[in-house]
């Protein structure tokens, strides 16, 4: 319904606070040390051995079926978003078990814009 | 069965909630792991989104999403080493496929053969970005939900975060919670949102709570000697004298009484019942009706003791209406939201067709002013409609809430502070045709008025359409109770056919505070007319508002009282201002109606004059309102009004708590006498007196010293300025008892009751009073002054009045 929008004209953002400022040299500082203390630590990690699934391989992006996905119905791409957004999957592990989830990223994040571009010139091809 | 409770409905935010700021879309928020709270993911009036500002305050790193948000339950951690550090995290997507994991920074993600393995090292991309997680990660409110959401500042997220460091529960309400001894804080004119307004209103309905309930349970008498009789429908019914019943306890039908046996002649006893009789004209007494005829000790007559059962309900309901206001944000449209906490909104036309003929089937031709107040109404999203007295406020209500039903599907819903002005305005809807349904609070079912047959619980009787409830029905009204599966079953039938009227009804009618009741719970009401708004506190005025109010009219007149708020506290600390008057300053410009069908042109004049700045016209002429027969010795012939300057002496009466003045009874009662004489008919005539100790002695001194047939006394109603707050009368006297060199002049002082006091009349008007006490108020200068000039200052005997020379006091200056 168009009287459903609502436009409220009070309240211009205010300027950040003393308190706001504190927050973001914390944000900061927080930042670099967990950078920092995480590449000074000598770490023992898994042979990276992460393989993108076979059934994902090549394929379009578009309506992929993730009989695996946990969490509710995976929604389908709607057709509206599709425009400004491209359908990726996003691979996790509960416990050792590997899941894959729909994950709409929006165009505007750099490797979507490639996927995009490199996609269109293929299809040129 | 009425004791069910309404906290059912009690709405509470979901555990998932943001603990900052409300927010509560499973898409937007995200778990701390580490406090074990959830946080959303938009900023609010902060540098960085909640949960980092949490995450940082907190310095947690770990986080959960939630199960029903996108990608399920999911805890973010790296892939490849499962780390959980968020502020390490970052997404890498496959190089030709559209795949995505998540990986550390370092060292997953800079691992030499991550690019052997069909991965692009190059396109890695943290979580957090600009200070919040990447919005297809997790999604950030809209700037609406945000706007409609708690605000909260850094520095309350910093005070808070401290809090939660000695108390993992606290709340940002524990942040506000004023000290025992505190003074409460002030109302607002603007509130940040829903939130900090139930924190300000929240206290404030407390206080009042708390002072009713203590000044009704202090009110217990002991010693009582009680007359027993059998109602109608066979309940016990006990007849009492209580001498604070009107005034301080304000004693109304409906209320709960609790009267116990504590003599020797019988076993102990206590039984309950509602009040049906308060003291009137025809006597003190006292009356409740029984709830259960069980062992009641009916030939005893002395040794009871009566209390007041005190009910929390109503203030329970204003707060359950402010917590669903915060909480619930389908509970009003976002304009009426943003606009009722005094934000800036863009305007809003609504979209609707406007009725060819404005005036309503059933009710009177509306006149210009009427029809323009229509007109606007149903245009806007939020109006005020100002209806000085005998300005057809009722008619117009009614035939706005016409047109409203006519062009929106779903009832509307219709309400005021007092049963008296919802029967008011039920009878006038219903007149239009429309189908009207009338909800009364159970403990009211008992009271009749001319609205009985609306009522919800009548109109059910008279549905023939459900035989088995017929009959139980009239079981339980032949035996008084039924088996308990026979009751079960009625119940069951009610509800089932209270819930089918209640759907089908154009329009449902009720108090602000019986807007709570359980069985409008589930309801939505796009559509809602308050009237006499400015008689509601605001939390009275919300009860209605939260049921899905997508259209507000608030009708009522500032001018006139406001809501009765006892406890002081809460009314120094802005309680007892409505929400019309807050709307009022906040710049929203009622819509006025003015033209008044009332008073004779003589009795406007000044009313006009002072309340509503000249702009009152009159719709009734001199001659319509002059009453040729009448033979009554006006000073001046043209002016149907006068000062009766009387020096009596006030007294305290004997209930200890209000004040009587014998003069001015005696010399009501004279101009009543000449009234009656001159063929006046006593329910023709009010007696307008702001005390209760006078209400009573003059509805005495008139029935035992006046020369007439007691019974014509009888008929005349004698009350106070509030009592006659939206009703009218032929002849008014006011009879203003205080009468003293040195205290005040008490409930005279305030302006707006004068102006209900002085807008009551038709035909004619005498106030008795002593105009040397009077003149020293300087509003009460202003009246005095202007009856001197208009040649109406008189005294002396009713049969040989002449001007009074007397000389006024000074005003003092004006306080507020
Ligand atoms: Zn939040
Ligand atoms: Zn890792
Ligand atoms: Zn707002």
């Amino acid at each position: 319904e168009h009287e459903d929008q609502v436009r409220v004209l009070s309240k211009p953002k205010a300027d950040p606070t003393t308190e706001d400022n504190d927050f973001m040299t914390a944000f900061d500082k927080m930042m670099a040390e967990n950078i920092q203390n995480r590449t000074q630590e000598s770490l023992k990690v898994p042979q990276l051995d992460i393989a993108v699934p076979m059934h994902l391989r090549g394929k379009n992006k578009k309506s992929v079926a993730c009989p695996t996905s946990l969490g509710g119905p995976v929604q389908p791409p709607s057709p509206v978003k599709e425009e400004n957004t491209v359908s990726f999957v996003l691979m996790t592990k509960r416990g050792n078990k590997q899941q894959l989830t729909n994950l709409d990223v929006p165009i505007s994040a750099c490797f979507a814009t490639k996927f995009r571009e490199r996609e269109e010139a293929e299809r040129m091809e | 069965e009425e004791e069910e409770e309404d906290q059912f409905y009690m709405k509470d935010l979901p555990k998932y909630a943001c603990a900052y700021c409300g927010i509560h879309d499973p898409a937007c928020v995200v778990y701390c792991n580490t406090s074990k709270k959830w946080f959303c993911n938009g900023r609010g009036n902060t540098s960085g989104s909640h949960i980092i500002n949490h995450l940082v305050r907190a310095k947690a790193k770990e986080v959960t999403l939630h199960k029903d948000g996108p990608l399920g339950e999911t805890v973010l951690e790296c892939y490849n080493c499962g780390c959980r550090n968020v502020f390490l995290l970052g997404f890498i997507p496959a190089k030709a496929d559209s795949v995505v994991v998540l990986l550390c920074r370092h060292p997953c993600a800079t691992l030499s053969n991550l690019k052997d393995m069909n991965w692009d090292p190059s396109q890695w991309q943290p979580l957090i970005q600009d200070r919040q997680f990447l919005s297809w990660l997790v999604k950030v409110p809209s700037d609406q939900d945000q706007m409609r959401s708690r605000q909260i500042s850094a520095q309350q997220i910093n005070k808070l975060e401290e809090l939660w460091k000695e108390n993992p529960d606290a709340t940002l309400e524990d942040l506000q919670k004023p000290g025992v001894d505190e003074e409460p804080a002030q109302v607002l004119l603007r509130y940040d949102d829903a939130y900090q307004y139930q924190n300000i209103f929240g206290p404030l309905v407390k206080l009042e709570a708390d002072y009713d309930k203590k000044l009704k349970e202090s009110q217990t008498q002991d010693n009582m000697s009680v007359r027993w009789d059998l109602g109608l429908n066979k309940k016990r019914i006990a007849y009492f004298h209580m001498p604070k019943a009107n005034d301080e306890m304000k004693l109304m039908h409906g209320d709960e009484l609790r009267i116990r046996y504590i003599g020797e002649l019988h076993k102990a006893w206590s039984g309950v019942g509602h009040v049906i009789k308060i003291p009137d004209n025809y006597s003190d007494e006292v009356a409740i009706e029984l709830k259960s005829n069980a062992g009641v000790p009916n030939e005893c007559t002395h040794n009871f003791v009566v209390d007041f059962v005190w009910k929390s309900t109503s203030f329970d309901r204003m707060q359950a209406a402010m917590k669903t206001f915060a909480v619930d944000e389908t509970s009003v449209w976002g304009y009426i939201y943003h606009k009722l906490l005094g934000h800036e909104v863009e305007d809003v036309v609504l979209k609707c067709t406007l009725p060819k003929r404005f005036s309503a089937p059933g009710l009177p031709e509306l006149n210009h002013s009427q029809v323009y107040a229509v007109k606007t109404v149903l245009q806007r999203p939020l109006s005020l409609i100002q209806g000085p007295p005998g300005t057809g406020k009722t008619v117009t209500s009614a035939t706005i809430v016409y047109h409203l039903v006519k062009q929106n599907s779903g009832p509307a819903l219709v309400c005021a502070p007092s049963n008296i002005a919802v029967d008011q305005l039920t009878e006038k809807i219903h007149k239009t045709g429309l189908k009207v349904v009338r909800l009364c609070a159970k403990s009211r079912e008992a009271i009749d008025s001319p609205v009985s047959f609306l009522a919800l619980h009548n109109q059910i009787r008279s549905m023939d359409s459900v035989p088995e409830l017929s009959k139980l029905q009239q079981l339980k009204d032949e035996t008084g109770e039924l088996s308990s599966t026979d009751e079960k079953r009625y119940r069951a039938l009610k509800k089932q056919c209270e819930k089918e009227l209640l759907q089908a009804a154009d329009v449902i009618c009720c108090t602000c505070v019986g807007a709570g009741d359980p069985r409008l719970a589930k309801m939505q009401f796009r559509s809602v007319l308050i009237d006499e708004s400015t008689q509601a506190t605001e939390p009275e005025c919300m009860i209605p508002v939260i049921l899905g109010c997508r259209q507000l009219i608030l009708v009522g007149d500032h001018c006139q009282l406001g809501p009765v708020v006892m406890c002081k506290k809460a009314a120094r600390a802005g309680l007892s201002q409505s929400l019309f008057e807050r709307l009022v300053v906040l710049g929203i410009r009622p819509i006025r109606l003015q033209v008044q069908y009332r008073m004779h042109p003589a009795l406007s004049a000044f009313p006009s004059n002072i309340f509503y700045e000249g702009s009152l016209q009159n719709g009734v002429t001199a001659a319509e309102r002059l009453r040729k027969s009448l033979d009554f010795p006006w000073p001046q012939p043209d002016k149907p009004m006068f000062f009766y300057c009387t020096n009596g002496q006030e007294e305290i009466a004997s209930s200890g708590t209000s004040y009587l003045n014998r003069t001015e009874a005696a010399n009501a009662e004279k101009l009543v006498t000449r009234f009656l004489r001159s063929g006046v008919k006593p329910e023709q005539i009010g007696i307008i007196t702001p005390y209760e100790g006078q209400r009573a002695y003059q509805v005495q001194y008139m029935q035992y010293s006046g020369s007439l047939n007691k019974k014509l006394y009888q008929e005349i109603e004698v009350a106070s300025v509030d009592a006659f707050q939206g009703r009218e009368k032929d002849f008014i006297i006011l009879s203003c008892v205080r009468s003293n060199e040195h205290q005040g002049i008490g409930f005279l002082n305030d302006p707006r009751r004068l102006n209900v006091a002085l807008t009551r009349a038709r035909y004619g008007i005498i106030i008795v009073g002593n105009p040397k006490v009077l003149s020293k108020q300087p509003l009460w200068n202003h009246l005095l002054t202007y009856y001197k000039e208009q040649k109406c200052l008189v005294e002396g005997p009713l049969s040989n009045l002449k001007e009074s020379l007397i000389q006024f006091s000074k005003p003092r200056k004006l306080i507020n």
